[in-house]
């Protein structure tokens, strides 16, 4: 994209290298690396029962569906891709594209979730629950907790995607949709981790 | 003047309720039940029924400290909605309303499963099927009803952060510590599907997370209490 070039104009700012700035306020980082921290239990807990009993951890996940994973990855980092851009564009006080992108990233969101729902009914026509083993237990309690994430974070991005024209963007209206923005990339990564602890079978 | 001075203090009377809230229950559940690490719900009935016929009264001495618990509850909840109250001034204070709601119902979460351990301990040579089910009544109360304090928390947390003042009466980090505590306690709902692993209500993830986060949470919601009276007391005297 040509956003480079627009970048470094008068108009925008927050974006010349601010060596300690922390985006949104510091006090969401609580909730982020408060909600990160959970996670890494969840991932430690995974990774330690996985060890235990290797085999079938490596014979379940050859039931999970590839495409459907990588199809959700590839949402997830537009989705974020997108959120980026509106943060950028509302620095340039760009409104109506912030708004536009924004709900791009919501759209992205809500097709994550359609693919969701898609791989847990066909998990479930195979007969395959969170009772059938350690592993699906695993795999449907934390990607459903994620899922949980990402709704709320949809909500905070169609939230965003009015915020942003709601007038001026000062400092503080600006700082806002950094905050909400942030929370939408801690979901993304959490995605990103369990895709790999999940399907990609080592 | 004096009436605000009263009213400090009778807060931070409440708040000391909630400052020995955890205290009272954690000394039913440890010492008095010895139920800390929590009791295996894949243990069969009769192992359940020699737990509760060799602690026969430590149990029924645990639920009397638990039931007090239950009843601190109530008035750590009123201080924390006096002060919400004071941010949602002006405004129809529908959040407050709510976490006081919420709060409310959540003293029974202390008392019920309190008095399901010590119906178990009243007749400890009864059949063994008896005695698991009210205790598996009893931690299952315990650990799933997350969804009370869900509502306690987020709305907590979202009237700190919606917060016009200058200085606000809350720090804003405290609100997404809200969230934050709200979300820890999730995997406990699930537990229900499960009598082993991390979802297990001995588990890692259905207990232990949340019991770790809900101590911290009554001691920093505890301090800032404090501190938004103290202010209140020095506003109300300016």
């Amino acid at each position: 994209m040509n956003y480079g070039a627009e970048l470094h104009s008068s108009k925008c700012r927050g974006c010349e290298p601010q060596v300690d700035h922390v985006p949104g306020e510091p006090g969401v980082w609580v909730l982020l690396f408060g909600d990160m921290l959970i996670f890494s239990v969840f991932f430690v807990t995974y990774a330690v029962h996985r060890g235990d009993n290797v085999d079938l951890y490596r014979q379940s996940q050859s039931h999970l569906n590839q495409v459907f994973g990588i199809l959700n990855t590839f949402l997830m980092l537009s989705s974020s891709w997108c959120v980026a851009n509106a943060v950028e564009m509302a620095r340039m006080e760009r409104t109506a594209s912030s708004a536009r992108l924004f709900r791009l990233g919501l759209l992205c969101g809500l097709c994550f979730v359609v693919v969701k729902c898609f791989e847990y009914g066909e998990k479930v026509r195979y007969g395959i629950t969170p009772s059938t083993n350690e592993f699906f237990m695993y795999y449907y309690l934390f990607t459903g907790i994620h899922l949980m994430h990402v709704v709320v974070g949809m909500a905070v991005v169609g939230i965003l995607s009015s915020y942003v024209q709601k007038g001026v963007i000062d400092a503080r209206r600006l700082r806002n949709i950094e905050s909400g923005a942030s929370f939408w990339h801690v979901v993304d990564l959490l995605w990103i981790v369990l895709f790999a602890l999940f399907y990609i079978a080592v | 003047m004096d009436r605000e001075e009263v009213n400090a203090t009778s807060q931070i009377v409440c708040v000391w309720a909630g400052i020995l809230c955890p205290l009272f229950l954690f000394a039913g559940l440890w010492p008095a039940m010895k139920f800390i690490p929590p009791l295996n719900p894949a243990a069969s009935a009769a192992e359940i029924a020699t737990i509760f016929q060799n602690n026969t009264n430590g149990i029924r001495l645990g639920s009397i400290f638990i039931m007090i618990a239950g009843a601190l509850y109530a008035p750590f909840t009123a201080v924390i909605a006096a002060q919400m109250r004071r941010i949602e001034r002006g405004s129809t204070p529908v959040l407050t309303y709510s976490q006081l709601a919420a709060g409310a119902a959540s003293c029974l979460l202390f008392i019920i499963p309190g008095l399901a351990w010590t119906i178990a301990a009243f007749r400890p040579e009864r059949p063994p099927e008896i005695t698991q089910a009210f205790n598996d009544f009893a931690w299952i109360f315990v650990v799933m009803p997350f969804v009370l304090a869900e509502v306690q928390n987020i709305c907590f947390g979202a009237v700190i952060i919606s917060d016009k003042r200058t200085t606000p009466l809350f720090p804003r980090w405290l609100g997404f510590f809200n969230f934050w505590i709200a979300l820890s306690f999730i995997p406990g709902g699930l537990t229900t599907f499960f009598k082993t692993g991390p979802f297990a209500y001995n588990g890692l993830l259905a207990f232990w997370i949340p019991a770790g986060t809900f101590g911290p949470w009554f001691i920093v919601i505890c301090v800032y209490l404090i501190k938004a009276i103290r202010r209140q007391q020095a506003e109300g005297s300016a």
